[in-house]
C-alpha cells in the first residue's frame, strides 16, 4: 500500500520524491508523536499532505483530518473541527469545549484496541501560539494523554524556535519541505504544456471573430513543440527567478505572458523558428510583469499596460472637498518639516536672519536626516490648523464643517493618529500624515499649490 | 446580609462534607452529631495514653426545636441504603449517611516486629501530637484560663492568637480545649459546645456558615439558609443555652473585601444572647491592624497571644519528649538539627521532617546501627537546605553551562540584570571561540537551549516568537555558576 501511494504522489508531484518518502516512511508505519512540516509558501507542503490524507482515508486503518488553523479562532472549534472528523457519527453534534473533553472523546470513542492509525494536519500552525496555553504542548502529548496510536502533523512556515512557550515543549521530529531550484522550476512548469496550449486556445476563440484566421491560428497553436515551450520558459526564467521562486505566481504569470509572447507568431509578423525576434518582441511585456508580479489582476490573458501613473490614479479617485485637500496638505507638510522650520517657512514678517557658517553646516542635506529616509513625524492639531490657515490665501472661519473633514480624512486612512486618540479636544492627540510625496504633490497641482516650496528636503 | 431563607442548592460538593480524618489519639474533640453511633475502638492497643482519652464527654443534647423532617420511609427506611444518587445526597445533606473510608484489606504490623528506629520514626511525625506540648506551658496557661474563665462566667469574647508556622499554636488550642472537656466530665465546669472552621477548608468565606452549622445540627444547608439561621440562634435569647467555643484557624483567608463573614463571626460573641467565645489563629502579628477594617478589628479586642519561634533549646526538647527516651539518636545529632532550623525559622514541624529522614538514612545505610549519628544528620540536613540549583548547573549539557557563562558575562559588561539575546549570542560565541574544539551552534540552536534553560528556570525568558530581541534574566545568581562550573574537572584541564 505505502508504495502504492509514493508512487502515486511522486507522480503528481515531480521534484518532490524525496520529501514524499520521507512523509510516507514517518507516516504509514508507526507514528511519531508530532511532526512539524515547515517549508515556504508555494512549495507544496499543503497540497501533498492534503492529497495524502486522501489516498491514506481509503484505507480503513487509517481516520485522518485536515483543519486550518487560521479558520479556528478559538479552542472549542479547533478541536470540534478535529473531532468531526476523526469520530464522526451520522446526526450527532460533537460538543467539545477543552483539551481534556477532547482526550476523554477520543478515548472513549477507540476504546477497542483496533489498529486505526488517527493523523490530523494542522495547516497554519502558527496560530497555535496565540490560542490558549495548554493547546500547543497537549497536541504534542496526545499519545500519552490518550494512549492512542495518534500523530498532530503541524504545517508551518517559520522554524520550531519560534514555538517554544516558558515552560518547555517536548522534543519533536521536524521535515523541512526546501524550495525548488531553477532546474525544478522549469521541469515542473514544462509540464503545464497542454495547459497553456489550451489556455492559447481560448484565448483565440474569445478574441477572434473571422472563422478562416482561427482556423489557421488554431493550426498554429497545434504545432507548438515542447521544445519551443521550454525555451521560452528559459527566456521567462532568466528575468523572474531573481525576483521570485514562488511557484504558482511563476506559473500564472508565465502562462499571461506566453500569450502575449505568442502575438506576433500568430499574427504572421515573425516566424516562430526566429528566437531572436521574438525574445525581443516579448522584453517589454516581460519588464511590466516583472514589475506588476504578485498583483493579480482580472483580466488572465493581458497584462495591464502601467503607462499612466497608479499613484495619481489613486489620487484621483479620491473626491476631496477643496478645503479637505488643502487640509490634506497641511498634514503633510506638518508631517515632514521640522516643527522649528515653521516659523521661517510659513510667516510672511519672520525678519532678517544672519547667515552664520553653522547654520550653513547644519542645513547641509545628509541623507539619512531627510523625512524620506526617516518617515513622516507626528504633529498636533493645533499645528496643522495653524499650517493650514498660514497656506490658504482666504480668510475662511474655523467651523464644524472644517473640523470634521479632519476626521473625515482619518476614517479614510490618509490620517491616522498616533496617540491620544481620545483626547482630541484637550490638544493632546498626535497624528501622522500617511501619505506618500507623489499624491500629495497631484493634489497640490489639483488646487495649484507648489508644495515642493514648502519643503525642507528640497530647499 | 441577606436574610433569604432558600432551598439548599442542589450542587454540593463531597469537599464540603467529608471532614477530614481524625487521627485516633485525639479523639475526644468531637463534635455534636444527629445521630452519631461512635463506637470506642478499645481493646486494639493498650495504651495508658488512649485509655485516658478515649473517653468521649457526654455532652447534654440541645433542645433546639427542629423541624420535623418529611418522612421518606416510602422510598428509604432507616439505615437502608438508598436507591437513587438524588436519596444519597438528601440523606448526605441530613447527615443521616457518615462518610466513612475504606477499610484497608490487610493486617497491621505489631508493634513487636519493628525495630528502634521504625519506631522513633513513628513518634518523630508530625500527626503524633503529644498529650502536653512541650515548652508551650504558659501559652497553654494563657488560653486556659481565659477561656475557662468565658465559660464559667457564661459570657461572650473574642481572643487572637498569632505566631509563625509550626510554633504550635493549633495544637495547643486544641489541648485546651480537651482539658477543658475533660473538666466538664468531671463536673468542674460547666457544659460546652466546641466548633471548629478552618480558612483554608473553605472553598469561599461564606462557606464558614454552612461548616458552623453543620457542626451544630449535622445537616447541610445553603449558605444564606445557614446564616439566617445562625443569626436567629445567636441574637435570640434561649433558656439552658450553653456556651458555645467557636475556634477559627486561618483567619486571613476569610478576610474577603466586604469582612461580612469576619465581621460577623466577631460580632456575635458581643451579643448577650449568643453566649459565643471565638478563638482567631493567624500567622501575623499585626493582621488586625494591616487587613481587617477598624470596626472588626475593635470587636476582637485586645486579648491577644503571640507564639514566638521556637529556640534551639526548645527544638531539642522536642525532639527529645518525641523520641521518649529511646536510645535511636545521638545527643549531638538533635542538638545539630535543633540549632540548624532554629536558625532558619524555628519550625517545630521542619525540625520533626529532618529527624525522620535522618532515620531513614540511618536505615537503609551499610552499618546496620541502631543510632542515628551526627553524620546521618549532615546528609539530611543538606537534603533539605542544600540548593538543588547547583547540582542542575552541574548536571547541565556543555553549551547550555557554557550558554549561562555567557548571559553572567553579559550581565557584568552592561551592568543590567536584563539582558537581550542578541549580546548574549555574541558573547557565546566568543566564550565557545576561547574554550576551543567546539563547533559554534546557529542562533536557532541556542533558542532551543534557551527555552530549556527557562523551562527548567534557571534562566527567566520570554516567548522565542521575539527571537533575538528577547529579554533574558538569569535565575540562579553568578556566584552560583561560577560555583558550579569552577569546580568541574573538564575546566580546571
Amino acid at each position: 500500500m505505502s508504495t502504492d501511494i509514493r508512487k502515486v504522489l511522486s507522480e503528481l508531484y515531480p521534484c518532490r520524491s524525496d520529501f514524499i518518502g520521507k512523509l510516507c516512511d514517518l507516516l504509514l508505519e508507526s507514528l511519531p508523536h508530532v511532526l512539524y512540516v515547515y517549508g515556504h509558501s508555494g512549495t507544496g507542503k499543503t497540497v501533498i499532505l492534503r492529497d495524502l490524507l486522501r489516498l491514506m482515508g481509503k484505507n480503513t486503518n487509517f481516520k485522518t483530518s485536515y483543519v486550518n488553523c487560521i479558520e479556528c479562532y478559538s479552542t472549542k472549534v479547533l478541536l470540534e473541527n478535529i473531532l468531526n472528523d476523526l469520530c464522526s457519527i451520522e446526526g450527532v453534534n460533537i460538543n467539545c469545549e477543552n483539551v481534556n473533553q477532547f482526550t476523554e472523546f477520543l478515548k472513549c470513542f477507540y476504546t477497542k484496541p483496533t489498529h486505526t492509525s488517527l493523523i490530523m494536519v494542522l495547516d497554519q500552525a502558527e496560530r497555535l501560539r496565540d490560542m490558549d496555553g495548554n493547546v500547543l504542548p497537549s497536541l504534542m502529548r496526545l499519545q500519552e494523554l490518550t494512549g492512542l496510536n495518534v500523530c498532530a502533523v503541524l504545517v508551518g512556515q517559520i522554524s520550531f524556535e519560534k514555538y517554544y512557550v516558558a515552560n518547555g515543549l517536548p522534543e519533536l521530529v521536524t521535515l523541512n519541505c526546501g524550495q525548488y531550484t531553477k532546474c525544478e522550476i522549469l521541469h515542473i512548469l514544462s509540464n503545464h504544456f497542454d495547459a497553456a496550449r489550451n489556455n492559447l486556445k481560448d484565448y483565440i476563440i474569445q478574441h477572434q471573430l473571422d472563422k478562416n484566421d482561427m482556423q489557421e491560428k488554431l493550426h498554429i497553436v497545434e504545432n507548438i513543440t515542447i521544445e519551443f515551450f521550454n525555451n521560452y520558459l528559459n527566456i521567462f526564467l532568466y528575468v523572474f527567478h531573481k525576483a521570485c521562486r514562488d511557484l504558482p505566481e511563476l506559473k500564472n504569470t508565465a502562462d499571461v505572458c506566453f500569450i502575449s509572447y505568442m502575438k506576433p507568431v500568430l499574427s504572421r509578423e515573425v516566424d516562430i523558428m526566429d528566437a531572436q525576434k521574438l525574445w525581443r518582441s516579448i522584453t517589454p511585456t516581460l519588464r511590466t510583469a516583472l514589475t506588476q508580479i504578485y498583483m493579480r489582476y482580472d483580466n488572465p490573458y493581458e497584462l495591464k499596460c502601467s503607462s499612466d501613473n497608479e499613484i495619481q490614479k489613486i489620487a484621483r479617485s479620491f473626491e476631496l472637498p477643496f478645503y479637505g485637500k488643502y487640509l490634506l496638505i497641511a498634514a503633510f507638510l506638518a508631517s515632514h518639516n521640522s516643527a522649528n522650520a515653521d516659523k521661517r517657512l510659513f510667516v510672511k514678517h519672520h525678519g532678517k536672519k544672519r547667515k552664520r557658517l553653522q547654520d550653513v553646516n547644519a542645513k547641509a542635506k545628509v541623507f539619512e536626516k531627510t523625512s524620506a529616509a526617516i518617515g513622516p513625524k507626528t504633529f498636533t492639531i493645533d499645528r496643522l490648523l495653524a499650517i493650514f490657515y498660514a497656506i490658504l490665501d482666504e480668510k475662511v472661519g474655523l467651523t464644524c464643517n472644517l473640523l470634521s473633514q479632519i476626521s473625515t480624512l482619518v476614517q479614510l486612512k490618509l490620517l491616522s493618529f498616533v496617540s491620544n486618540e481620545n483626547n482630541i479636544m484637550d490638544g493632546s492627540a498626535r497624528l501622522q500624515c500617511t501619505v506618500g510625496l507623489e499624491f500629495v504633490v497631484f493634489i497640490g497641482n489639483v488646487v495649484g499649490f507648489n508644495i515642493r516650496q514648502y519643503l525642507c528636503d528640497f530647499m | 446580609a441577606t436574610k433569604r431563607v432558600g432551598t439548599p442548592k442542589r450542587n454540593i460538593h463531597m469537599s464540603n462534607i467529608v471532614e477530614e480524618m481524625i487521627f485516633d489519639k485525639q479523639d475526644v474533640l468531637s463534635t455534636p452529631k444527629l445521630k452519631s453511633k461512635r463506637s470506642l475502638a478499645f481493646g486494639k492497643e493498650k495504651d495508658i495514653e488512649k485509655i485516658l482519652l478515649e473517653v468521649t464527654p457526654k455532652k447534654p443534647v440541645e433542645e433546639t426545636p427542629k423541624r420535623v423532617q418529611r418522612s421518606n420511609s416510602k422510598y428509604v427506611k432507616d439505615s437502608e441504603t438508598p436507591k437513587t444518587p438524588s436519596q444519597k445526597l438528601k440523606m448526605i445533606r441530613s447527615g443521616e449517611l457518615t462518610p466513612s473510608f475504606k477499610e484497608r484489606e490487610g493486617i497491621e504490623h505489631s508493634k513487636l516486629s519493628k525495630n528502634d528506629l521504625q519506631l522513633a520514626r513513628e513518634r518523630l511525625h508530625v500527626s503524633v501530637v503529644p498529650l502536653s506540648l512541650p515548652c508551650r506551658e504558659k501559652e497553654f496557661e494563657n488560653i486556659y484560663t481565659f477561656l475557662e474563665g468565658k465559660i464559667n462566667d457564661k459570657c461572650g469574647g473574642c481572643m487572637y492568637i498569632s505566631g509563625v508556622p509550626g510554633t504550635g499554636k493549633t495544637a495547643t488550642v486544641t489541648g485546651v480545649i480537651r482539658a477543658l472537656q475533660k473538666q466538664v466530665q468531671e463536673d468542674m465546669l460547666p457544659a460546652f459546645d466546641y466548633l471548629e472552621i478552618n480558612g483554608m477548608r473553605l472553598t469561599e468565606p461564606r462557606q464558614a456558615y454552612v461548616h458552623i452549622y453543620r457542626q451544630l445540627t449535622g445537616k447541610t444547608v445553603a449558605w444564606e439558609h445557614a446564616h439566617a439561621l445562625l443569626e436567629k440562634r445567636f441574637m435570640t435569647a434561649a433558656p439552658r443555652r450553653i456556651t458555645t467555643v467557636l475556634i477559627v484557624d486561618e483567619l486571613d483567608i476569610l478576610c474577603n473585601r466586604r469582612q461580612d463573614v469576619v465581621y460577623n463571626l466577631l460580632d456575635w460573641p458581643a451579643k448577650t444572647a449568643a453566649c459565643l467565645v471565638v478563638v482567631t489563629i493567624a500567622n501575623t502579628m499585626d493582621l488586625p491592624e494591616r487587613v481587617l477594617m477598624g470596626k472588626v478589628t475593635s470587636r476582637l479586642g485586645l486579648t491577644r497571644l503571640t507564639f514566638q519561634p521556637y529556640t534551639h533549646k526548645q527544638l531539642q526538647e522536642i525532639v527529645t519528649g518525641r523520641l521518649g527516651g529511646s536510645e535511636a539518636f545521638k545527643g549531638e545529632a538533635i542538638q545539630l538539627v535543633a540549632r540548624k532550623v532554629a536558625a532558619v525559622s524555628g519550625d517545630a514541624r521542619r525540625a520533626l521532617d529532618i529527624c525522620r529522614r535522618a532515620t531513614e538514612i540511618a536505615d537503609s545505610s551499610k552499618g546496620k546501627e541502631i543510632c542515628v549519628n551526627i553524620l546521618h544528620v549532615q546528609q539530611a540536613l543538606s537534603e533539605m537546605i542544600a540548593s538543588a540549583k547547583v547540582q542542575a548547573i552541574k548536571r547541565c549539557s556543555r553549551l547550555e553551562q557554557i550558554l549561562l557563562q555567557a548571559i553572567a558575562a553579559e550581565v557584568t559588561r552592561t551592568g543590567v540584570e536584563e539582558t537581550y539575546f542578541m549580546g548574549v549570542y555574541t558573547q557565546f560565541e566568543s566564550i565557545a571561540n576561547f574554550v576551543g574544539g567546539i563547533l559554534v551552534p546557529n542562533t536557532g540552536q541556542v533558542l532551543r537551549l534557551c527555552s530549556k534553560l527557562g523551562a527548567e528556570r534557571l534562566i527567566i525568558c520570554e516567548h522565542t516568537r521575539n527571537d533575538i530581541f528577547q529579554k533574558i534574566l538569569l535565575n540562579v545568581s553568578t556566584d552560583d555558576i561560577h560555583y558550579a562550573l569552577r569546580v568541574t574537572p573538564e575546566a580546571t584541564q
